[in-house]
């Protein structure tokens, strides 16, 4: 009988985290790059959850952490949103390509 | 005694953070005028609880934080410049933005302390990102520009990717250890795992080599440092002054935990990592700031070319009872406390100067500067000597420092050799570097007065630029007050000593 394990827990957390790096590189939209970093922080979660309910040492801090994870997750959003506005009164985009006013 | 009346410096500059957020929203002008002020009694007041209650070696410690000689190292340096820093950005914000301003400049310094104490992964997570996160703040509110918000948004999204990238190693430690402590004698820990394994585990290893490559975001090491350079020129100068010193010791105090709470045992391929890291971050460093002709790149540059310097003395680790010649956590943390003056002084010189009421940013615009502002234009000598690590400054004596501890490594440890050959190739980089610092000295002193930048700053930044200039040289004089605490703050890294043990009683020098 198949059963699920840790390791395919751990091997989908990596395949989010990928998605969420490949999102990141790609989109040149800001929303896009900032769904990214949600895509990256929520396979933290997946690992951290996994490895709570998987290890043989007891204790919860996997599931307290993953919820700090969400937390940060919520400020940086936040943050992030901010700026954007920042950015679009400024440029009138949220393209960050068009940014290329600094180099050198 | 409640043990959380140890935290009392770090609850009383939040504490102070969110009183100046909320003067800052006042209606009348001179009331949003008073923030800076506040903030700097905000940090006086944690100054003395730091002396008063923030005693290392109190055997209840709050959950999560380990309060050792480090953490009131980085406590203390951290209030201290934390000072300079305030003072220095007097007047950058906007009249309506003040208290967020400052507000989230105390909420950084506040980031760096919890940092130092920090005992388990989610605080020092936490902790990192409270460092960071008002950091692109205060990018996007220093200026008006465009240039201000572009900086801001390359800096929040390369922030954020390096920060899920070091807690995503963070959960793999976690799954090796089965808890997020770092170190501690009882209930398991990260340190207990690595010592009871021998070894570290594929988990841990794994954990650790993300956690560091999250991290050399914050201190701008290779390759995560190319972000440094845009957001360094499009922030204001004396922001960008903060951004040099708070999240690069942040990043190096985070280090130092994780790799305390390993034994300093890294596995040889890790430490070839680091090896080259270290390397390919001086020289890139040093090299792309001798093509620039704008300041703020060409500093952005060295600070990325002196975190290759202080890993150095991460490489060669703490050395118990030693002195910093010896000891690379004791010459890396005194390292990074004159880094970060240096690197503040020489940005304040620059935000206090302005070109037809626009910042002075390139080598023409200082053109003959000691002839239109002698004080400014010395005490911007002074800081770039500094950085070049020139007798009779502090800087030198931090190149001493970080470059003899690797020789003092013992004839038979296995990385002697090549820990010799990273500080020749240091020794050539601050000789590469040396020629980009006397341009900006030249500029000031040898060429003809036909630039066009003026005096404009405030009061508070030019004495916060004088004071810089002059701990400079008197940190140079006497250095011993700074090097005694650096010391004891490496004995509490050192991994012969239980995390208990290391923080009583310590021989006075």
């Amino acid at each position: 009988m198949f059963t699920v394990g840790l390791t395919h827990y751990l091997v989908l957390a990596a395949a989010v985290f990928c998605c969420g790096l490949f999102v990141m590189m790609t989109k040149r939209n800001a929303i896009g790059i900032l769904i990214g970093v949600e895509l990256l922080l929520n396979s933290v979660n997946i690992n951290l959850v996994a490895f709570d309910r998987y290890r043989p040492i007891g204790g919860t801090d996997g599931q307290i952490s993953a919820l700090f994870v969400i937390v940060l997750a919520a400020a940086e959003a936040a943050v992030a949103v901010a700026i954007c506005m920042n950015l679009y009164s400024n440029l009138n985009t949220i393209d960050v390509d068009r940014g290329d006013a600094l180099h050198g | 005694m409640n043990p959380l009346i140890q935290m009392s410096p770090e609850v009383c500059v939040v504490l102070g953070g969110c009183l100046v957020c909320l003067i800052g929203v006042a209606r009348r002008s001179s009331a949003r005028a008073v923030t800076s002020s506040v903030a700097l009694v905000t940090l006086v007041v944690a100054m003395a609880l730091t002396a008063w209650y923030g005693r290392p070696g109190d055997a209840i410690q709050p959950a999560g934080l380990l309060i050792t000689q480090l953490s009131m190292y980085v406590r203390w340096i951290t209030l201290i410049v934390g000072v300079l820093i305030v003072l220095v950005n007097a007047g950058t914000p906007a009249d309506e933005e003040r208290g967020e301003f400052f507000g989230m400049i105390l909420f950084s310094i506040a980031g760096v302390m919890l940092t130092g104490c920090a005992n388990d992964l989610v605080v020092l997570f936490l902790a990192v990102e409270l460092v960071s996160v008002p950091t692109y703040i205060l990018v996007g509110l220093s200026r008006t520009d465009a240039r201000a918000s572009e900086a801001a948004v390359k800096y929040f999204f390369l922030g954020a990717l390096a920060a899920a990238i070091m807690v995503y190693g963070f959960s793999f430690l976690y799954g090796a250890a089965g808890t997020t402590v770092l170190r501690g004698a009882s209930g398991g820990s990260l340190s207990e795992h690595v010592a009871s394994a021998g070894r570290l585990t594929d988990f841990a290893t794994i954990g650790l080599l993300l956690a560091f490559a999250g991290l050399s975001f914050k201190i701008a090491a290779v390759p995560f440092h190319a972000y440094a350079p845009d957001v360094y020129e499009g922030a204001a100068s004396s922001v960008t002054g903060l951004l040099g010193f708070l999240p690069k010791l942040a990043g190096f105090a985070a280090m130092i935990h994780l790799l305390t709470a390993i034994g300093w045992q890294l596995p040889t391929s890790l430490l070839w990592l680091l090896w080259g890291v270290a390397a390919a971050t001086m020289t890139v460093g040093n090299v792309l700031a001798l093509l620039q002709t704008n300041v703020k790149r060409m500093l952005a540059y060295s600070s990325i070319a002196h975190s290759g310097y202080m890993l150095i003395g991460l490489l060669v680790g703490p050395a118990l009872g030693a002195g910093p010649m010896h000891d690379g956590v004791a010459a890396l943390l005194f390292y990074v406390a004159v880094y970060g003056t240096m690197n503040l002084g020489a940005f304040a010189a620059l935000g206090s100067l302005t070109v037809r009421d626009e910042p002075a940013e390139t080598l023409d615009d200082l053109a003959g500067l000691s002839r239109r502002a002698p004080w400014t234009a010395l005490a911007l000598t002074v800081c770039a000597f500094s950085l070049m690590g020139f007798p009779p400054t502090a800087g030198f004596l931090g190149k001493v420092y970080v470059f003899s501890s690797a020789f003092s490594l013992s004839p038979w440890h296995p990385f002697r050799t090549a820990m010799v050959v990273l500080v020749v190739i240091a020794v050539i980089n601050s000789a590469i570097g040396a020629a980009y610092y006397l341009r900006i000295a030249a500029a000031c002193y040898l060429r003809d007065a036909d630039g066009q930048s003026r005096v404009s700053g405030d009061f508070m930044l030019r004495v916060g630029l004088g004071i810089c200039g002059a701990a400079m040289v008197v940190l140079f004089v006497i250095p011993k007050p700074l090097v005694d605490r650096a010391r004891y703050a490496a004995a509490a890294a050192h991994p012969r000593r239980d995390a208990h043990v290391s923080v009583v009683e310590l021989p006075p020098s």
